[in-house]
């Protein structure tokens, strides 16, 4: 179908915090985020003195998307174990949750679904660092959260062209817009400073091969997604699933058993997610 | 795992997760055995629910978790990878029904 692409600009994503559907609790995190001087007593001041952050983190890193062995019970401890930049993606995480379940419900399970998904594969994988994996496939779709935000009206219309046409999410989003959920993401991370291997897993999720500096990373989180929908867990915008890029999956050497315990441990995003909820 | 509400506990099931306050602070650790007297303690407390040790049950019929996942398969099934991952699948469905 032929139809004028609606353009998506870089300084217009970036200035989200002028829109009015943007709750105001997330645009001062955001503003937060986009400091470059924030360290980890100034975010674990700010999380500590808000009890309802406090709570969804805490909860969240108790979760199957983290998985330590003992009981994180307090923010500080927290922020020393996981460190600057996994607890920024946290505290992004957990404040997109409210507008995730408020405009596109199962957005916020599909990605909890992620998160435990590619903390399974890391931890298969002995990645050095599993929680950043976690972070990542918890925001790999923050695009799409702040596409239905500044184009509600056209992006609903993008699922809905999703579900008649049978294709993908992503694929019907280059039929509306001039850019996808993954550059709007990419243009937010790196907004809010994020570390380049964050931002290059939300850029190539559904293009692992172009990732020059985070090519397993992405190909975890290129796999979770495949999995946490093939699984049908929560909504990312269609109801299919994507192609696997061979490299990638060969890249991570998993085996079916591997595939299985990953599915078995997705079995708890329903769990998790609620719990955020209540 | 399955997550009921503190009406509808009873002696000897097993806690799944720990027990948390609203400060984070774990006031029963996960593997806990509930007895009369911490059903008591826990009906006393704001909770909306506890995590027990117990299977999940299936929203869908398994029937219709198949004909589902055949519909979300079905723009790469075709694909052998995909398909390999799809059988992986379906086993996992068919073992969560027992």
């Amino acid at each position: 179908m032929d139809r004028t692409l609606i353009p998506i600009s870089r300084s217009k994503i970036e200035n989200i915090n002028a829109l009015p559907t943007v709750p105001g609790s997330f645009k001062s995190i955001s503003s937060f985020l986009e400091k470059p001087t924030i360290s980890l007593e100034k975010i674990g001041l700010l999380i500590s003195q808000d009890p309802a952050l406090t709570t969804k983190i805490l909860k969240m890193v108790n979760s199957a998307a983290y998985g330590f062995p003992g009981r994180i019970s307090s923010v500080s401890h927290a922020v020393m174990l996981l460190g600057l930049n996994v607890v920024k993606g946290l505290l992004l995480g957990v404040s997109v949750f409210e507008i995730m379940e408020k405009m596109m419900s199962g957005l916020w399970t599909h990605s909890v679904g992620c998160a435990i998904a590619a903390r399974e594969i890391a931890g298969k994988l002995n990645i050095k660092d599993p929680e950043e994996i976690s972070v990542a496939a918890l925001l790999h779709d923050i695009g799409k959260v702040i596409m239905i935000l500044e184009y509600q009206q056209e992006y609903e219309e993008t699922i809905r062209e999703a579900a008649t046409a049978e294709c993908l999410i992503y694929d019907a989003e280059k039929t509306f817009f001039t850019e996808t959920h993954t550059v709007v993401g990419m243009w937010l991370a790196e907004k809010w400073n994020f570390p380049r291997n964050l931002v290059e897993v939300i850029s190539y999720h559904h293009t692992p091969q172009l990732s020059k500096l985070a090519f397993r990373e992405t190909a975890i989180v290129h796999l979770a997604d495949i999995l946490v929908r093939g699984r049908g867990i929560g909504f990312a915008g269609d109801n299919f699933v994507p192609l696997l890029n061979n490299g990638a999956f060969e890249t991570l050497g998993l085996s079916n058993d591997d595939i299985r315990d990953v599915l078995v441990k997705i079995e708890e995003t329903k769990q998790v997610s609620d719990d955020m909820a209540s | 795992m399955k997550k009921i509400s503190l009406d509808r506990i009873e002696p000897g099931m097993k806690l799944a997760k720990s027990v948390l306050s609203k400060s984070g602070m774990v006031l029963l650790s996960e593997g806990t055995e509930l007895t009369e007297k911490w059903i008591e303690r826990l009906q006393d407390m704001e909770l909306d629910g506890i995590c027990i040790d117990a299977p999940v049950e299936q929203a869908l019929s398994q029937e219709d978790a198949l004909t589902q996942l055949d519909g979300r398969f079905k723009l790469v099934a075709h694909h052998p990878r995909m398909a390999n991952i799809k059988t992986i699948m379906r086993k996992h469905i068919e073992s969560l029904y027992g």
